[in-house]
């Protein structure tokens, strides 16, 4: 498999009047194609700043990420806009799913940006989706009338709707009971089984453990990275590093 | 409470763009209203002050020649309530002839020093120097045939001798009136002159100015001075509230406009004050939330918003209202202007008192209503999920345009117009009330435009005049139905009249061609030829009461004369008097009065003729008497400088709508931040995220033309005939021309795009990752 995800001594600090603050301070790592690996580490240690960064929502202080072949540095807005919209989906803790949409018009949206693409095609790929995520009979909810963990499925609906070559998901189950976790953890893992290249920030060794390898940050820096499946040794793991 | 405080300018200083936007909206609103107030307060001013200046009379008595002697002047002198008197003053009434013009004018001698009472006001040139045969000319002369020191009048003497005299100055005299009058303009000379032009005596007419200790006496001191004598001795008078009436009239037309700019003005600054305390306080319920929780009470959250909005209508009112000092003589410079005069209207306390309730009441009155909501609030929920209760449903617009295949930021774009259906209903109101501003000025230029093409519309249905002394009627008639271009004519013989309750004025006995002539029938119908039936202006309808079917009995010439009753038939656009004619035909009034034959007639010309030729062809030679005059500029300069200032206030109007879009654009930009942040995640590019922003203000825009065009009729329709009940012309036509209309659309667009777009490229530049940190 070719490397996916290419990221060599990323940096990025922070900069608040005259207070700086190194979140992430010279990472590299790669990420292959359809892997699924799992990014730990404790609040502030710089996880989601480099998942962020990897999904072109963020600019680096130094350093170089390459998605697919493509120098996410070099971009402008709008470039950087195109390349969020064809080549990465996001799935956030919180869904952010547009509240006053029905769940297809949340889901077909990102498609609907993107010109050149036929209304029946994007139709026939949302359909497929919800049916895929078992929420076919909720298309014409609002996400309001959800629950939680069906409007993370529909988060995920909606990343997958342009059939990014990256997922990344920015703890998909911290705001789901454990039950809705794990339906969305092996919802995550099929797509993943089918060949979608799956990025995951968490905190949770039960959520990691699906991973097929797991990146450990500390204080901005990347100091272990082990296989995933065994959600005791993972945690063991984290918690040694603490 | 120094926690309160502390808010309050925490607030201030974090939204510094929308508080000055808002700071700026009230002072256009505190402006006009001080600047409608302070026109309402002074309209009668610069008159009064001009009077005073001049020691004007209060009444000025025009006697019947030959029936006034010298001990009646001293006699009405001594009544108790005249305190000052010019003294006797002679006049003479003939005709002054220059290029090829010849005018009728009343020859007053003046003394060199200037009197105690009535004085003249140089308007320019000089006043007249010791042993000099010179004139000074009345401000009329130089208005309608722009005459002017320089210039030479021509005058024929008693013994036949033309004098050839030179103009040395132009003067206003503060008692020379036309409104209900037929006096000539009036040219002011020596005594020595006048007796050397016209040495009978006895063919000089007397008149007399007194000042009166308690000027709105006029009516009964009049009536003290007729009861002096058995026999009528008074021939016309002049009461100074009458020429303050016309003076002020153009002040008045300033004042309806202001008035309702103003009150346009407060309205829109009212809506954007809700909408933007409603948008502030549903942005900051989680803060709210988190105040209540730390112990503000529900009266200091209240306060915090009023406060606010205190400062700002504070701030605000006392440069508005400064700003409005600072302007206010300018609605009354066509006034001022008229009488030569400077005039700053003083401070009014009154202006202030309610100014400085008004707005600020207002605008504070709103802001409770607003944050009332946030009061309200429960604390718990606010701190959970904010303020952000919205429209739960996609609007069906919105999917129909998704359904119809239109890009996502347009439909995103409509859908937010729906979501906060209040905030987007003040704005559009506000922007309607802007396309109303622009619609008023418009469809005024326009009418104004029609009227000028079309002055039947106005009531002058002729091209020129024609005015004879000593021809005989039949003589000009034959003249005028031979010159070269003339299609028609009719004559007319103009008379005094009264009412049987003792109201004068002027009635206009026609015959001719009128058939030929596009008269304007307001209501009812044309009368028929050779019966009492009677035209009356909408000014004489509404002065004496009556309306079309009504019929009216009047005393002809004079106190003693004939009484004739007339059956109104039609209302047409009189343009003299106010309105305040009537039009009947001559055959109705011959029998009663011996010599009334017409004296001046209306022509109407063939598109091919030639002023200079009919000019010639009626005056050959320089005795004749025929004086020929093409009508030109109907439409008053004052008109067009209203329309000037209409405009400018519409801009105004136009500008309010315009913050307004920009705040209504900047607090949705961010209230929407996470959306934008989660639309840019999911790749929407900046252009789009702009395009989405402007789409909303453009379709209120849209909206606000649907809204904003009939009502901006209405109003037009409506103002114009109150300014027309003023003028006596009746209905108005209000148009607007297709091309206005259409620029309407583009032009609103315009607004709201401008107005949204610096918030949408804010929005768009919006960095994603602080916007979901923050949730």
């Amino acid at each position: 498999m070719s490397t996916l995800v290419e990221i060599r001594d990323l940096r990025k600090t922070y900069q608040t009047g005259s207070i700086c603050f190194e979140a992430l301070r010279g990472i590299s790592l790669d990420v292959k194609e359809g892997d699924f690996a799992a990014i730990m580490g404790q609040s502030g240690s710089g996880k989601s700043t480099l998942l962020h960064i990897t999904g072109g929502l963020d600019q680096p202080t130094s350093g170089s990420v390459r998605v697919g072949g493509t120098m996410l540095q070099a971009m402008s807005e709008r470039e950087l806009a195109l390349f969020r919209r064809s080549q990465v989906g996001f799935v956030f803790q919180f869904f952010n799913l547009i509240e006053n949409l029905s769940v297809q018009a949340n889901v077909e949206l990102p498609a609907l940006l993107k010109s050149g693409q036929s209304r029946r095609d994007i139709h026939k790929r949302c359909a497929f989706l919800l049916e895929r995520l078992g929420i076919a009979d909720q298309a014409h909810k609002y996400p309001w009338e959800l629950s939680g963990g069906q409007q993370q499925r529909v988060a995920i609906a909606r990343a997958l709707i342009n059939q990014p070559a990256l997922l990344l998901a920015d703890e998909p189950t911290g705001n789901l009971d454990s039950a809705s976790g794990d339906e969305v953890l092996n919802i995550l893992r099929q797509f993943n089984q089918q060949g979608q290249t799956i990025l995951m920030v968490t905190h949770a060794a039960s959520a990691a453990a699906q991973a097929d390898y797991i990146f450990f940050i500390r204080d901005g820096l990347l100091v272990d990275q082990m296989p995933g499946g065994d959600e005791k040794a993972i945690a063991q793991h984290l918690a040694d590093l603490r | 409470m120094h926690a309160v405080w502390q808010k309050i300018w925490a607030d201030l200083v974090h939204r510094r763009l929308v508080s000055l936007l808002i700071l700026g909206t009230i002072a256009a609103a505190a402006a006009l209203l001080t600047l409608a107030l302070t026109t309402l307060f002074n309209l009668e001013a610069p008159y009064d002050k001009s009077h005073a200046e001049l020691n004007g009379a209060h009444l000025w008595l025009h006697f019947k020649p030959g029936r006034v002697r010298s001990m009646d002047i001293r006699q009405i002198e001594s009544l108790p309530q005249v305190t000052e008197s010019t003294g006797r003053q002679f006049s003479y009434t003939t005709s002054v002839r220059f290029d090829a013009q010849r005018v009728l004018v009343s020859l007053r001698a003046i003394s060199l020093e200037p009197p105690r009472v009535n004085r003249l006001r140089l308007l320019s040139g000089r006043f007249l120097l010791p042993e000099e045969d010179a004139l000074l000319i009345s401000r009329d002369l130089r208005d309608i045939y722009h005459l002017g020191a320089g210039d030479y009048l021509e005058i024929t003497c008693a013994d036949g001798r033309r004098v050839s005299l030179p103009i040395v100055g132009v003067v206003y005299d503060p008692m020379y009136d036309n409104y209900r009058s037929s006096l000539p303009p009036y040219i002011y000379l020596t005594q020595d002159l006048l007796a050397s032009l016209f040495p009978d005596k006895s063919t000089w007419e007397w008149s007399l100015g007194l000042r009166l200790a308690n000027p709105e006496e006029v009516q009964s001191v009049l009536e003290q001075i007729e009861a002096m004598r058995t026999v009528t001795f008074i021939a016309s008078h002049t009461d100074w509230r009458d020429v303050r009436s016309s003076a002020i009239f153009d002040a008045q037309m300033a004042f309806i406009f202001l008035s309702a700019f103003s009150l346009f003005a407060i309205l829109a600054t009212v809506l954007i004050v809700v909408s933007i305390v409603s948008s502030t306080v549903l942005a900051q319920i989680r803060q709210i939330g988190i105040l209540k929780a730390v112990g503000f009470t529900g009266q200091q959250v209240l306060g915090v918003y009023v406060g606010q909005y205190a400062l700002l209508s504070l701030l605000g009112t006392v440069l508005g209202f400064l700003l409005g000092l600072w302007l206010s003589p300018l609605p009354l410079k066509t006034v001022t202007a008229s009488l030569n005069t400077i005039y700053q209207p003083p401070f009014n306390p009154w202006t202030m008192l309610i100014v400085f309730c008004a707005v600020p009441g207002i605008t504070m009155s709103a802001a409770a209503m607003a944050s009332a909501r946030g009061v309200r609030v429960n604390t718990i929920q606010a701190i959970a999920v904010g303020g952000e209760t919205l429209l739960k449903k996609a609007f069906w617009l919105a999917r129909l345009l998704e359904k119809a295949g239109a890009p996502m930021p347009l439909v995103l774009g409509v859908n937010d117009v729906f979501i906060k259906p209040l905030r987007s209903l003040l704005a559009g109101i506000n922007l309607t009330l802007g396309v109303m501003g622009v619609v008023f000025g418009l469809a005024l230029s326009d009418t104004i435009r029609v009227y000028r093409h079309n002055p039947a519309l106005l009531g002058i249905v002729y091209d020129a005049i024609v005015t004879r002394e000593q021809s005989s009627d039949e003589r000009a008639q034959r003249l005028i139905g031979q010159a070269p271009g003339v299609e028609a004519f009719y004559g007319e013989y103009l008379l005094e009249a009264k009412t049987l309750d003792g109201r004068s004025l002027k009635l206009r006995a026609v015959e001719g061609s009128l058939e030929a002539f596009p008269f304007h029938i307001l209501e009812g119908r044309f009368f028929q030829p050779d019966t009492s039936e009677a035209l009356a202006g909408k000014g004489l309808l509404d002065w004496l009461g009556l309306s079309v079917g009504d019929s009216l009995t009047l005393i002809l010439d004079k106190d003693d004369g004939p009484q004739a009753t007339w059956v109104i038939v039609g209302e047409y656009p009189e343009p003299a008097d106010a309105g305040q004619r009537l039009m009947v035909n001559l055959s109705s009034v011959r029998p009663l009065l011996k010599h009334s034959s017409p004296s001046v007639y209306y022509l109407k010309l063939a598109p091919s003729a030639d002023a200079e030729a009919i000019r010639a062809f009626l005056s050959p030679r320089r005795e004749s008497d025929l004086n020929f005059m093409l009508m030109e500029d109907v439409i008053p300069s004052t008109v067009i400088y209203l329309q000037i200032a209409v405009f400018m206030l519409a801009g105004i109007l136009i500008g309010i709508a315009m913050v307004n879009i920009l705040i209504m654009s900047l607090l949705s930009a961010q209230e929407k931040l996470r959306v934008v942040g989660i639309l840019k995640t999911l790749g929407m590019t900046p252009w789009q995220v702009i395009t989405m922003f402007v789409t909303t203000a453009t379709f209120l825009g849209v909206l606000s033309i649907v809204a904003g065009v009939p009502a901006g009729l209405v109003l037009t329709r409506n103002l114009l005939n109150l300014m027309a009940s003023f003028t006596g012309f009746g209905q108005i036509s209000v148009t607007l021309e297709n091309l206005a209309f259409w620029g309407l659309l583009p032009f609103t667009l315009f607004v709201s795009v401008l107005g949204s777009f610096l918030p949408a490229r804010w929005a768009a530049k919006v960095y994603i990752v602080e916007v979901l940190r923050k949730e």
